[in-house]
């Protein structure tokens, strides 16, 4: 057993002890009951189980949950799918999601928003050039895998979000 | 049914996976283990022991726990089969892969079996210029030779590269589900070492 102290979607959990075979998926789902982080392929091929985790420095980056212990999880910040609404409001992010009917059974989702997520904050810090958007998305997208073949509809949906605002994002 | 035909039957599905088993036996490489420096001593010529050591050697050099990640291309490999990793990952500059998809974000300080995902604090892509992948053991000698493509090492440090470094010594200690590289690191060091002290000669074919 190992001392685990993490903070998830802003809130710091009181240290626990944990398993040092438990995954970080099945610390989430079963020791936390926050399923909202899915298990796909279990080898990290699907990236559905993919949660977001905060950098010091302000950046981000997304992990997947099924092939990585609890513990390597010690002393970082995360955000999982139950973190991106904030007082019941839906993001942009998820609002477009939702407009362009992107998503069908709903199991990759999650992996897709936290990308979709890390995306926009990496263009919000480095904006590119409008002509380099649809590669970036496709580029930033790639390795999740959507078994409803939502592909074009998660990249139309990131692309609104980004063209919407685009002081923001673009360069 | 009756007794007497499910007996056959069982006997005739037991036969069958015992001769999958037998010849998935056979199929396996006939030896794992390295030949130590001193049983070269019967080869007359120094540059010829020398020669014979590093194509000992090469059971290493060219095993799947190796030519993985020295592979040829952008990608690395996996598996004992060497496909290519899954998912898509490439070398990006500095051989940790790209900003957004590090290697380190997947693969821990140590392996972690229940993920079945290998892991050391380094874990990386050897240089576009170390590829061993598709190469012969002559080939890989000229390059493990050479410092331009070698990592700017002399011969001399090869024997700590190979012997020591705990990287490299991750190949004996895989994990779950992969096959060891052959012998042990330590063994695999005395044969660089013994090969550079009769001359660092390369086999030539
Ligand atoms: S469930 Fe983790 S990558 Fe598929
Ligand atoms: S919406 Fe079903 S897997 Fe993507």
């Amino acid at each position: 057993m190992t001392r685990l102290a993490i903070t998830i979607n802003g809130r710091a959990l009181a240290p626990t002890e944990v398993r040092d075979d438990l995954t970080m998926n099945d610390f989430l789902r079963e020791h936390l009951g926050m399923t909202g982080t899915k298990f796909g392929c279990g080898a990290a091929q699907c990236l559905s189980c993919a949660v977001i985790i905060d950098n010091p420095d302000g950046t981000s980056y997304t992990s997947p949950t099924c092939v990585v212990s609890a513990i390597s999880f010690d002393g970082k910040a995360i955000r999982t799918v139950e973190g991106h609404a904030k007082n019941g409001e839906l993001t942009a992010l998820q609002k477009a999601f939702i407009e362009h009917f992107a998503f069908q059974c709903g199991y990759c989702t999650a992996g897709f928003l936290n990308e979709a997520q890390v995306l926009l904050e990496r263009l919000a810090r480095k904006p590119v050039a409008r002509d380099e958007l649809e590669k970036t998305i496709a580029e930033a997208l790639d390795g999740h895998i959507c078994r409803c073949t939502g592909y074009v509809k998660y990249h139309e949906a990131v692309r609104d979000v980004v063209l919407a605002d685009p002081k923001r994002y673009l360069a | 049914m009756k007794s007497e035909t499910r007996f056959q039957i069982l006997v005739s599905v037991a036969a069958i996976g015992l001769s999958m088993l037998t010849g998935y036996a056979a199929s396996q490489p006939v030896s794992n283990t390295l030949a130590s420096p001193e049983s070269f001593a019967g080869i007359a010529g120094t540059a010829a022991r020398s020669a014979a050591m590093f194509t000992e050697l090469g059971k290493v050099l060219t095993h799947p726990r190796c030519t993985n990640c020295h592979p040829a291309g952008e990608h690395p490999h996996q598996t004992d089969a060497s496909r290519l990793h899954q998912p898509p990952v490439t070398r990006g500059p500095d051989g940790h892969g790209t900003e957004t998809m590090r290697c380190s974000i997947c693969h821990g300080n140590a392996n972690f079996d229940p993920g079945r995902m290998p892991g050391h604090p380094e874990w990386h892509l050897a240089p576009r210029e170390m590829a061993w992948e598709g190469k012969t053991i002559a080939e890989i000698c000229a390059q493990i030779t050479d410092p331009a493509r070698n990592g700017g090492r002399k011969v001399e440090d090869l024997i700590h590269h190979i012997g020591a470094d705990t990287l490299v010594g991750w190949a004996w200690h895989p994990g779950f589900g992969r096959s060891p590289a052959p012998g042990t690191q330590q063994e695999a060091g005395a044969l660089v070492e013994a090969w550079v002290k009769t001359g660092a000669a390369c086999p030539a074919k």
